[in-house]
């Protein structure tokens, strides 16, 4: 996989129109990408959909990518989930979710260590050990499978307005907890 | 509205809750130049990040590259015409099954197998060895993603740091880390979608810090390796 540096330099080539950088970063991060927009749609036609899409608004708003801001994963990563979440939510979120097992590797305690073993992932690590559990799983459900809050509760058995405003809570306990 | 419910807003963005119409309004905002929700978003997705490795890495359809460079603006002078998609089988294509994390992958194939007869594929198995050649770990693999581990001779691990368990199929070029094994385990599972075990697949087993290694890839030593092959005779 390229390095932080390498893909940051190479969307700066997409920025100005090349091609080629453009394949550069697909060759070295389609795996990664396509398992965050499978793992929200569940469906790999919709998943290549999704990926698609995300590379023609990366070849469009590559010059939007401030390297001073964040890393040029984490960006392109950003890109990706929200076209799925677009195919997601045009589809009405009427994704396969009464997989009983669903978000169970998302939730499991050793996913904790999964996101710690990341680039700076320890703390986010600890900060989420800090949250509820259910704070914590409804975060981790959202972000890995796309869940909306409706589904986020009925996974947890917890009123819908609850888990809102847990999710709101726990993000900003998140935040200041790793600031 | 306060600074605080729009960073919040902006991290249920991120996150992925906001419903269809707010999540809209925040990307007009975001393309009018809203330069401080930019920021915002960006800090979120900076911060939420290493969740990203939660979602099993996955191959996409070989043909998607040349979608996606068809539909790209044409290139000066460049006139290429769309391959035609060819739509991947909705119903049995068995990277779905990948897909559903390891539970419903095992209940997949149980159900395939009681369905219809399989073609038999030899097991692939290997012992991870010690430095000086002592059996300690049997491996067992199959060829969609899952491992089984048994200790032969159980090794003691310093207190401070922690067996993590990878992969490296032939050809590639970074070891996978199919996870941690707790210290006191005699057996050990995992499941990946990210590689598919091989023969010649070589299985390691290093000494991480707490949490696994911090970059990725292994920084420690190995304590046990061995490659797998084929089990004869099945």
């Amino acid at each position: 996989m390229a390095e932080e540096p390498d893909l940051a330099r190479l969307l700066g080539a997409v920025a100005a129109g090349d091609r080629a950088a453009l394949r550069r970063v697909y060759e070295a991060q389609s795996v990664r990408l396509f398992g965050l927009a499978n793992a929200i749609l569940r469906d790999r036609e919709a998943a290549a959909d999704a990926l698609h899409d995300a590379f023609l608004r990366v070849s469009q708003r590559a010059a939007q990518f401030d390297p001073a801001r964040g890393a040029a994963s984490a960006w392109l990563a950003g890109v990706v989930r929200h076209a799925a979440l677009d195919q997601a939510r045009r589809r009405g979120r009427e994704l396969p979710t009464d997989d009983p097992t669903l978000g169970d590797t998302a939730v499991a305690p050793e996913a904790l260590e999964r996101v710690a073993a990341q680039a700076d992932g320890r703390r986010l690590r600890e900060c989420l050990e800090a949250l509820e559990e259910k704070n914590r799983s409804g975060i981790l459900l959202a972000f890995v499978h796309g869940l909306s809050h409706s589904q986020v509760a009925e996974r947890l058995s917890m009123p819908l307005g609850t888990v809102k405003a847990w999710i709101r809570r726990g993000l900003l306990q998140l935040r200041d907890c790793m600031s | 509205m306060t600074a605080e419910e729009r960073d919040a807003l902006a991290g249920e963005y991120v996150l992925g809750t906001l419903e269809a119409g707010a999540a809209r309004d925040l990307e007009k905002s975001l393309a009018a130049g809203d330069a401080e929700l930019r920021e915002a978003v960006a800090a979120w997705e900076t911060r939420l990040a290493p969740l990203t490795a939660l979602a099993p890495q996955e191959a996409p359809p070989p043909d998607l590259w040349a979608r996606i460079e068809a539909a790209l603006p044409a290139a000066p002078g460049a006139a290429v015409a769309p391959p035609p998609r060819t739509p991947e089988r909705r119903r049995s294509d068995p990277w779905r099954w990948l897909a559903l994390g390891s539970s419903a992958v095992a209940a997949g194939l149980a159900a395939l197998l009681l369905v219809r007869p399989v073609p038999e594929e030899a097991p692939l198995m290997t012992v991870l060895l010690t430095s000086r050649d002592q059996p300690a770990w049997l491996v067992e693999a199959d060829r969609g993603g899952a491992l089984r581990l048994a200790a032969v001779n159980r090794q003691p691990v310093p207190p401070d740091r922690v067996m993590q368990l990878w992969a490296l199929p032939q050809g590639a070029t970074a070891p996978t880390s199919l996870g941690l094994i707790p210290s006191e385990a005699g057996q050990y599972s995992a499941s990946t979608t990210a590689i598919r075990p091989s023969p010649g697949m070589l299985v390691e087993i290093t000494l991480e810090p707490p949490g696994g290694s911090p970059t990725g890839r292994p920084t420690g030593p190995v304590l046990f390796i061995g490659r797998l092959s084929e089990a004869a005779g099945s």
